[in-house]
C-alpha cells in the first residue's frame, strides 16, 4: 500500500486518540492547578502539620518515575483497598498529580520570588494577608510564572502517552495498535509524533500570546 | 499615643532587643539611630508588629496590640510605614499604588481616593507622576510616592525606616524635604535614620540605640552637643 493511503486509513483513529490526549491533559492540568495552589499553601504555612505533608507529597512524586505512579495507581492501589479504577480514571489521577507536584513548586517558587517587602508594604497599609496575597503578591508572582506553567503543560501532554500501559487508547496506544496490525511503524509513529508535536507547539505559540498580554497589562 | 514598655525580641538565640521601654507623645517626632545591626529597625518594625516581640507590651490608645485578638490589621491602618526599598507594587500607576488600601479597606469611595490620591502627590510634588509607573521613577521620586501611599490612610502616626539609606545622595534632600513638611503639619514621626543633620534640625527627641538597648535618649540639642554615655559619644564622633 502507498504511504498516503496507510496514513488516511489510520488518521481517524489517529484523531481520536489525540482527542483523548488532548482530554486527558486539559482536565488533568485543571486539576494540577487546584491540587497545586492547596499543596503550594499548606508547604507554604507556618504550622508543620500541614507543611510536611504536603512536602512529603512534592518530594515522593519528583522522586519517582511517572510510570511507577500510574502502574501503583492502575495495579497497586485496587489490590490493598476494594476499590476498582477504570483506566481512563487511574490515569487522571496519576497525571494529576503528578503535575500538581510541579505545579506546588512552580506556584511556591512565583510566590517565593517576590520580594517580602510586597507583603510587608501590603500589611502596613492594613491589608491582610490574604488581600495581599491576592491583590499584590499573586498577580507579580502568576506573571513569572507563566513560561514554567507552559512548560508544565507540553509536559502533561507528552506524559499522557505513558498511559498506553494500562490500555487507554490515547494517541501513543492508538498508534500502536495500527502498526501492531499494519507493520508500517515507520509512517505511523511519524504521523503519531507530527500529532504530538503540532499540539505542543500550539500550546507554546498561545503562552507567548498569553505573556504578551500580561506584561502589556 | 504609644507606649512600649519593656519590648525583647530574639531571633532564635540572638537577643536583638533587650527590654526596651519608651513613650512616642502625640506629634512627637523620634529620630532613632544607631550603628548597622543595633536592633534600631527592628524595634521600627515591632511597632506595626511586622515583627512579632518575644514579650513585652505595646500600648496603643491604652490597649496592648500584644494581646490575643487585637485586630492587628485594623491597628495598622493608623500607622503608615514607609521602607527603605520604598517597596511600591510594581505592577499598578503611581495613582493606583495610592488607592489601593483606601478603597479596598473601604475607607473611601475610588472617587474620594483619586482625589484625595491627587492631594498628596500634589503635597510630595509628583502630581505629574501619577499616571507613570514606579519602575519609571528615580528612588527619590519612588520614596515619595511610598509617602503619599501611607498617607493615604491618613494614619495617626508614621513609621519610616531608613528612607533615605537607599537613595543616591543628590536624591536625599528631596525626601527629607517632604518629611520636614510633614513634621512641621504635626504628624507624629518616628523615623530610623542615618542622617544626623535631619535628626538634629527636626526631631523633638532622639533616641541612641546599641546593643539592643536605648542607651541615651533626649532632645536633639543636648544629645548631638553633649552625649553623656561613653558609646554616644564614639557613635557620634565615627558619625559626624
Amino acid at each position: 500500500m502507498e504511504t498516503i493511503e496507510i496514513i488516511k486509513d489510520a488518521l481517524p483513529y489517529l484523531a481520536y486518540g489525540l482527542w483523548i490526549t488532548i482530554y486527558i491533559s486539559t482536565v488533568a492540568i485543571f486539576a494540577a492547578s487546584i491540587i497545586g495552589i492547596i499543596a503550594c499553601f499548606l508547604r507554604m504555612s507556618k504550622n508543620p502539620l500541614l507543611r510536611y505533608p504536603a512536602a512529603a507529597y512534592v518530594n515522593l512524586i519528583r522522586g519517582t518515575p511517572i510510570l511507577i505512579q500510574i502502574l501503583f495507581i492502575y495495579f497497586g492501589i485496587p489490590t490493598v483497598l476494594s476499590i476498582n479504577l477504570t483506566p481512563l480514571q487511574a490515569g487522571l489521577i496519576a497525571i494529576s498529580f503528578n503535575i500538581g507536584a510541579y505545579m506546588t513548586e512552580i506556584l511556591r517558587g512565583g510566590i517565593e520570588s517576590i520580594s517580602k517587602g510586597q507583603m510587608e508594604a501590603g500589611r502596613s497599609l492594613g491589608l491582610s494577608y490574604a488581600q495581599t496575597m491576592r491583590l499584590i503578591v499573586l498577580p507579580q508572582a502568576i506573571r513569572r510564572m507563566i513560561p514554567s506553567f507552559v512548560n508544565q503543560l507540553t509536559h502533561a501532554i507528552k506524559d499522557t502517552s505513558m498511559l498506553s500501559v494500562i490500555g487507554i487508547a490515547e494517541l501513543t496506544m492508538v498508534g500502536q495498535s495500527i502498526y501492531a496490525t499494519n507493520f508500517r511503524s515507520f509512517e505511523i509513529l511519524s504521523v503519531v509524533g507530527l500529532l504530538y508535536f503540532l499540539t505542543i507547539y500550539g500550546v507554546s505559540l498561545l503562552s507567548v500570546r498569553l505573556e504578551r498580554r500580561f506584561v502589556m497589562s | 499615643m504609644i507606649q512600649v514598655e519593656k519590648l525583647s525580641k530574639s531571633f532564635g538565640d540572638l537577643k536583638v532587643l533587650k527590654e526596651i521601654s519608651t513613650t512616642i507623645a502625640p506629634l512627637e517626632v523620634v529620630c532613632i539611630i544607631g550603628a548597622s545591626g543595633s536592633g534600631k529597625s527592628t524595634f521600627l518594625r515591632c511597632l506595626n508588629l511586622l515583627e512579632t516581640p518575644t514579650s513585652g507590651k505595646i500600648m496603643i490608645e491604652g490597649k496592648n496590640i500584644l494581646e490575643k485578638g487585637v485586630a492587628v490589621d485594623k491597628m495598622r491602618q493608623k500607622m503608615g510605614m514607609v521602607f527603605q526599598q520604598f517597596n511600591l507594587f510594581p505592577q499598578k500607576k503611581v495613582v493606583d499604588n495610592i488607592t489601593l488600601a483606601p478603597v479596598k479597606l473601604k475607607r473611601k469611595t475610588k472617587e474620594e481616593a483619586h482625589l484625595f490620591a491627587m492631594e498628596l502627590l500634589d503635597k510630595v510634588g509628583l502630581a505629574n507622576k501619577a499616571e507613570a509607573f514606579p519602575s519609571m521613577l528615580s528612588g527619590g521620586q519612588q520614596q515619595r510616592v511610598a509617602i503619599a501611599r501611607a498617607l493615604a490612610m491618613e494614619p495617626n502616626v508614621m513609621l519610616f525606616d531608613e528612607p533615605t539609606s537607599a537613595l543616591d545622595p543628590e536624591m536625599v534632600g528631596e525626601v527629607l524635604r517632604v518629611m520636614k513638611q510633614l513634621a512641621k503639619e504635626g504628624m507624629t514621626m518616628v523615623v530610623v535614620t542615618h542622617e544626623m543633620g535631619f535628626a538634629r534640625e527636626v526631631a523633638d527627641r532622639v533616641l541612641y540605640i546599641d546593643g539592643g538597648v536605648i542607651v541615651e535618649e533626649g532632645k536633639p540639642e543636648e544629645l548631638f552637643a553633649n552625649p553623656q554615655n561613653e558609646r554616644t559619644k564614639k557613635f557620634l564622633a565615627r558619625v559626624l
